[in-house]
């Protein structure tokens, strides 16, 4: 048992340098690909806008169905202001 | 004046030039000979990868539809997502299902149609792209040595030498040799063309063309990817193609209208929210939910893609593209869409009389004798003067005079001498016998060097010919003046209709000519242009260009020369002939391969149909949204008791959105020819073109889809 | 009937008859021409720019906009101030304190915005201090702002430079609203409107004399004549031009109703002036008149075909006269209703709330609309900017880069028109309408549920948003949340549509014209003005059909059907 124990942490040590890289590797992708980091920020958001929807249906909504309906929210929202973009900067699209 | 002349020795390379201006579409030759086998394969496929979010969040419109769709299939997958439906879960499913596919196909549709128009273009730049390979080129070194390298390693300043049967490896200027080369590969045109160094128009070659004959040397004018045929691929492939400045104010709008629906839209829930909560207790729960249902997400969704303008926008760039590519069927290259839409915001026309207005060749009409001669003998003289110049003046004179008796015997002493810019004459040596014909000052002169008189019948001749708008030559033999020749200029046929349409149009149109003021307006009035100016220089163009734009206006021009690269630069669209100098092709925005000057006053109008085409669809879109509101509105909001207001009497509320969507997608694809091909233009007053164009596109717009929808409504099975 | 018919085409004839007189006088002062009032009004000038220290310095479109925006700031401090402090300040007869601070920021900025949307009493709220040094100030400033922006505007669009902002403001006040409001204040008196800072008369009932009543009164009558002349409508007392103190009579009815419309009718003439084009003048003119005839025609059949389930109850058809007044009648209650929702003067003679769903679907369509006339101003400009919309969405089909005037209408030129005109409305009202609705119990307090209550809730954000500020009444509007959001509604619904205008006549007096040629879209033409009307119709109403036929629409079917 403690063998295998010891040896699962060498095993993880080993393993812990390629799963750094790994993270410094998604990190520079993400710094180029905006689209994942954008949803994971809209995920992250919502957070704090599903309890809000949840609270103010009151029984109306289900959990899943706040935290959807939040995230709907923020997609219209994100929407508008692409809208705004292409009506000041169209010249980009 | 001293342009007068230079035509009458011009190896008349433009071969075109009895072609009536404007003739049918399909006289003309196609440079592409394009594959456009596969097309539509290649099309629908491109259609699939343009859903790449990168590439669809280039069109507010269409990206707004397609992620509607996405939260539509979410709605499909669960029904439930975003609140308990109100209606049998299954029945709300498969209506959210023919939803999502509509809304899938449409944004397929949109795609399609900027596929179809982006793929014409890429047969034609595959077509031209085949005709250029690497290839070995002979580049010679300062010190004259031959060096074989690859084509793509040419610089700009570099020499080649190019022998017969040899492709010339890159763009640039003959400076020594002569020889014909086969430009078929970019003018579609068999001939052979006559390439020599000095004159103007006959010392650019265009890399990828093959040397037929003898040997030139060239100097490379640009670098490798920078050529003619490299910018020509660049251009029809739509690689550089940016918005032009009306399709960014159109996005614009398109992006407001969006905007404005999605608030709209967003809205509602609230606002039939609260009815429902009232129709609850007002009638009973039954009705509130049946509001509620009318309003879930996939049908919000729904609404806001019926409402928004995806007609214009899921066409907008196809009608840019197939514009471009429209150009370029006519034999023109432009080097932006910018320079397209120019062309229907030209208020003036700056051409040149000879080539453009008239044709190049004038031919001889008539003999005027002075001093007393006969007819007979002035005819004499001047087949004597013609029979060494081969230009088709000479050969007219020739034919003239053959056609009044005369006869000129040859013998092996007979010696032509050749017209030049400084002489401004030519002639014949025979026995110490001078004959020779020119411009009146130039034999004049040579009359009196000769110790001759100049009859004062010579100057009234000389009037007479230019009242009636020809170009009046004097021959002589030795001192003696002889008589004057009528040239006379054949105004182009048809041109005089098309200058009256382009009045009717508000364009103006102004001659440029080197002949003197009387015979400019003789000129000026039979082929029926507005303005004309006279012994016009070079300069002169400019100026014009200058004072009109000065004015407000946008000012259109052709050119061929070096000395007009100015002027092509200075005017808002600058038409350069491919047989012109590289100098006036790059300073142009358009480069016609048929070197034909008439082809402006097309350009105008593929312009104009350009722009009324998207002016059009964006009417018809707009008014198209009155229908949709009526067969939307009143039956998703049935509940509340104004289904009065359903005046089609749509069967249901499922069947009125699936209706409106159905033909919100279909009149894609329906519309798809017409934004390809253009709206028919006519040649009218702004104001009768909007009459119709109203008519059509507006009331058309607004009852049209009153019709599909009802139809589609009867037709289909739901209930 | 026929009485009440040719009261409204009286009043809607001299209303037209004055607007080329009107109109002319307007474009001479503002051409810098002479005017009979200049021997007088030339030192008075003098002596104010004097004391301000104004420079008569062309502006540009952002030193115009900003010059608005901070001279529009300072006076909202300065009447915040007055409000909170005045129960310290004089001429408070009746001891007034300050009002909530909410209640007195709106009224601020309803005021400084042109607005005059009223949550309070007038009468029982604010000092006459307040009423005329804060209230009645504004009254002309923020009717003068209006004017001097609609002639900027109209400047920018006939190629000229803009003017300056301050010189503009002083000259719309002491040429155009200062003198007519004397001549008017005089005639309010002497038809019967009171001018006094006594405090209310206290008075024996007659029923019981032992029991005495107190009658509200003060300095009304010149606050009356600049309510209506510069579309400001706020009322001295509570129930405004229904009091018989405001409005006594069918005279000062008749005036006011001509004063309320003939600012924004005359502008257009004005601009006929300045474009050198009184055809197209006169043509623009003829859509919002034409609009204004039919809304008068659906309102007044409504209110005197009268209520279904009241005349069955009668027995027979009478007028709706539930909460107007009988001295007004069905024809000039409607009468008034129309003209002051689609002047945005926002003054009313009756309680809309009392309307049927005509008179709610007409008013609300008038606030939507924001050009049948329109306000101060702004309503010309709209209706401008409205042209060059249509110009650029038909003018295409001519097969040119579309033209205003000689000037390409390019991408500045859409964003800032597309913007102003299209969006800034629907966010401004169905935003915070959508938020309202969805707490109705919380936040809305609607008095009368279902369609009608929905109806009073967009009313009163539209109301805002169009800077109108008549109420639908009804609505329990003195609250923290309705401050606060018509508050937002007012500031966006004023400030983004003018700094857009402003930017957008800029842009288009740099413009290099192009001539005329057969080639041009000619916007002179009955047909163009048809499209414009047809593009006014579809872009500018069809936003809020939604809300339309869940409110007054629906409302007509039920009274019809008899649900609910």
């Amino acid at each position: 048992m403690k063998f295998n124990l010891l040896n699962r942490s060498r095993l993880l040590l080993q393993s812990a340098t390629p799963v750094l890289e790994t993270i410094a590797e998604l990190w520079t992708a993400w710094s180029r690909q905006k689209l994942p980091l954008y949803l994971f920020l809209a995920l992250c958001f919502n957070l704090i806008v599903a309890p809000v929807v949840y609270a103010a249906s009151g029984n109306e909504f289900s959990h899943i169905q706040a935290w959807a309906l939040g995230l709907l929210g923020l997609a219209t929202l994100a929407i508008s202001i692409y809208l705004f973009f292409v009506m000041f900067i169209p010249e980009k699209f | 004046m001293n342009t007068r002349f230079s035509t009458s020795i011009s190896t008349s390379t433009s071969t075109h030039a009895s072609r009536s201006p404007g003739g049918r579409r399909d006289d003309r030759k196609h440079i592409p000979k394009a594959d456009r086998k596969g097309l539509y394969q290649r099309a629908i496929r491109a259609s699939f990868t343009k859903l790449n979010p990168r590439v669809a969040v280039r069109n507010p419109v269409m990206f707004v539809v397609w992620l509607g769709t996405i939260v539509t299939l979410l709605v499909t997958l669960n029904p439930n997502l975003f609140g308990t439906v109100q209606a049998e879960i299954g029945k709300q499913r498969l209506l959210n299902g023919i939803i999502t596919c509509i809304l899938f196909f449409t944004v397929l549709f949109a795609n399609f149609a900027e596929a179809v128009a982006e793929g014409r273009g890429k047969a034609q730049a595959d077509a031209l792209r085949s005709t250029r390979s690497d290839m070995v080129a002979r580049q010679l070194l300062p010190d004259g040595r031959i060096q074989e390298i690859n084509s793509t390693e040419l610089r700009r300043g570099d020499q080649v030498k190019v022998i017969v049967g040899d492709m010339i490896p890159a763009d640039g200027e003959v400076i020594q040799g002569i020889g014909s080369v086969d430009e078929s590969a970019i003018t579609g045109e068999s001939a052979p063309v006559l390439k020599q160094t000095g004159t103007d128009i006959a010392s650019s070659v265009t890399g990828g063309t093959r040397l037929l004959s003898d040997e030139l040397i060239v100097r490379i004018t640009a670098d490798p990817g920078q050529g003619f045929i490299d910018r020509m691929i660049a251009l029809v492939e739509g690689a550089e193609r940016t918005k032009t400045p009306n399709e960014i104010a159109l996005t614009v709008l398109l992006a407001v209208l969006t905007q404005v629906f999605l608030i709209v839209v967003a809205t509602t829930p609230a606002i039939s929210g609260y009815i429902a909560g009232f129709l609850d207790h007002a009638v009973g729960a039954a009705a509130g939910n049946s509001l509620r249902a009318g309003t879930s997400i996939a049908i919000l969704i729904s609404l806001l893609v019926a409402l928004i303008p995806t007609t214009i926008g899921g066409l907008l760039s196809a009608i840019g593209i197939a514009g471009m590519d429209r150009v370029a069927q006519f034999n023109v290259i432009a080097t932006s869409g910018r320079a397209v839409e120019a062309c229907g915001d030209v208020n003036t026309l700056v051409l040149d009389k000879t080539g453009t207005i008239t044709l190049g060749n004038r031919l001889a009409d008539e003999f005027i004798p002075v001093n007393g001669h006969s007819v007979q003998e002035v005819a004499h003289v001047c087949l004597a003067a013609s029979v060494f110049d081969e230009t088709p003046e000479g050969r007219s004179i020739v034919q003239l005079a053959q056609k009044l008796g005369a006869k000129f015997d040859l013998d092996e002493s007979a010696e032509g001498i050749e017209f030049s810019a400084r002489t401004r004459m030519s002639g014949t040596d025979l026995n110490g016998q001078e004959f020779r014909k020119g411009a009146v000052d130039a034999i004049k002169g040579f009359v009196r060097s000769r110790g001759g008189q100049v009859p004062t019948t010579l100057d009234e001749a000389y009037e007479q010919v230019s009242r009636m708008g020809g170009t009046p030559l004097a021959v002589c033999q030795g001192n003696e003046i002889y008589g004057v020749i009528y040239l006379k200029d054949i105004v182009k046929p048809g041109l005089r209709e098309r200058f009256d349409q382009l009045r009717r149009m508000g364009v103006k149109t102004i001659m440029l000519t080197g002949d003197n003021r009387i015979t400019a307006s003789v000129i000026a009035k039979e082929a029926g242009v507005d303005d004309f100016i006279a012994e016009a220089t070079p300069e002169d163009k400019i100026d014009v260009i200058r004072s009109e734009q000065a004015q407000g206006k946008l000012v259109a021009m052709t050119g061929d020369g070096t000395n007009d690269a100015p002027a092509l630069a200075q005017a808002n669209v600058g038409l350069a002939m491919n047989s012109g100098t590289q100098a006036a092709k790059e300073a142009a925005n358009m480069v016609d391969l048929d070197s034909d000057p008439t082809k402006l006053i097309d350009l105008v109008t593929i312009g104009k149909q350009l722009l009324i085409t998207r002016g059009a669809l964006t009417t018809f879109s707009v008014a198209n949204d009155i229908a949709k509101y009526f067969a939307i509105i009143p039956t998703i909001f049935a509940a509340a008791g104004i289904g009065a207001l359903n005046i089609m009497e749509l069967k249901s509320a499922q069947s009125a959105i699936v209706s409106a969507l159905i033909y919100n997608a279909l009149i894609i694809p329906v519309l798809i020819p017409l934004a390809l091909r253009g709206v028919q233009f006519r040649p009218l007053t702004a104001d009768q073109l909007l009459q119709r164009n109203i008519l059509i596109y507006g009331l058309g717009g607004i009852i049209a889809p009153f019709i599909a929808i009802k139809a589609i409504d009867l037709v289909l099975p739901l209930s | 009937m026929l009485q009440g018919w040719i009261q409204i085409a009286l009043t809607l004839l001299i209303l037209v008859a004055i607007t080329p007189f009107f109109g002319r006088y307007i474009a001479r002062v503002f051409m810098r021409q002479r005017t009979i009032l200049d021997s007088v009004l030339n030192p008075l000038d003098k002596a104010i720019f004097a004391l301000s220290g104004v420079r008569a310095k062309e502006m540009t479109g952002w030193q115009y906009a900003r010059a608005v925006l901070y001279s529009n700031l300072a006076m909202l401090v300065f009447i915040y101030l007055i409000f909170m402090l005045q129960g310290s300040l004089p001429f408070s007869p009746t001891g007034l304190n300050a009002p909530s601070w909410d209640l007195a920021l709106h009224t601020a900025i309803s005021f400084v915005t042109n607005t005059n949307q009223q949550h309070y009493s007038g009468e029982t709220t604010y000092s006459y201090f307040s009423q005329f040094a804060a209230l009645g100030f504004m009254m002309f400033t923020s009717a003068g702002t209006g004017i001097a922006v609609a002639i900027a505007f109209i400047r920018g669009l006939t190629g000229r430079p803009l003017g300056n902002f301050y010189v503009d403001l002083i000259q719309s006040i002491t040429r155009i609203l200062l003198p007519i409001s004397l001549v008017g204040a005089i005639l309010l008196i002497a038809a019967g409107i009171p001018e006094t800072l006594a405090g209310p008369a206290i008075v024996p009932t007659l029923e019981n004399p032992e029991i005495s009543q107190a009658i509200a009164r003060g300095p009304v009558a010149h606050f009356e004549i600049i309510k209506e002349l510069g579309e400001n409508g706020g009322g001295f007392f509570g129930i405004n031009s229904a009091h018989p103190f405001e409005n006594p009579n069918g005279f000062t009815n008749l005036i006011e109703l001509v004063a309320l419309l003939s600012v924004p009718t005359s502008l257009i003439v004005t601009y006929g002036i300045f474009a050198n084009n009184l055809k197209q003048a006169w043509l623009v003119y003829s859509i919002p008149l034409a609009i204004l005839i039919g809304f008068i025609v659906i309102t007044t059949i409504g209110e005197y075909q009268g209520n279904p389930a009241v005349n069955a109850l009668l027995g027979g058809q009478a007028p709706n006269l539930e909460g107007k007044e009988v001295r007004f009648g069905w024809a000039q209650s409607a009468l008034f209703a129309v003209f002051t929702t689609a002047s945005m003067c926002g003054a009313v003679n009756s309680m809309h709330d009392s309307f049927m769903p005509n008179g709610d679907f007409v008013t609300l369509s008038n606030l939507f609309l924001q050009i049948v006339f329109g306000g101060q101003g702004t309503g010309t400009a709209y209706l401008f900017t409205y042209l060059i919309l249509a110009v650029f969405v038909t003018g295409l089909m001519v097969g040119r880069t579309p033209e205003f005037l000689g000037r390409k209408i390019e991408k500045r030129e859409v964003v800032l028109a597309s913007f102003l005109i299209l969006l800034v409305h629907p966010i401004a009202i169905l935003i915070p309408a959508a938020i309202t609705l969805a707490f109705p119990e919380q936040l809305a307090g609607i008095s009368n549920p279902g369609f009608h209550g929905l109806s009073q809730v967009i009313y009163e954000y539209a109301s805002a948003a169009a800077n109108n500020g008549s109420g639908f009444e009804g609505l329990g509007d003195g609250t923290l949340w309705w401050n606060l959001s018509t508050s937002f509604s007012l500031l966006a619904g004023r400030y983004i549509p003018i700094v857009a205008l402003l930017l957008l006549a800029d842009g288009m007096s740099r413009k290099q014209p192009v001539p005329a040629t057969a080639g041009t879209l000619r916007t002179d033409t009955a047909l163009f003005t048809g499209i414009t009307a047809g593009v006014i119709l579809i872009l500018g109403a069809l936003t809020f059909f939604p809300a339309l036929a869940l409110g007054p629409v629906a409302e007509a079917f039920q009274i019809v059907k008899g649900i609910g």
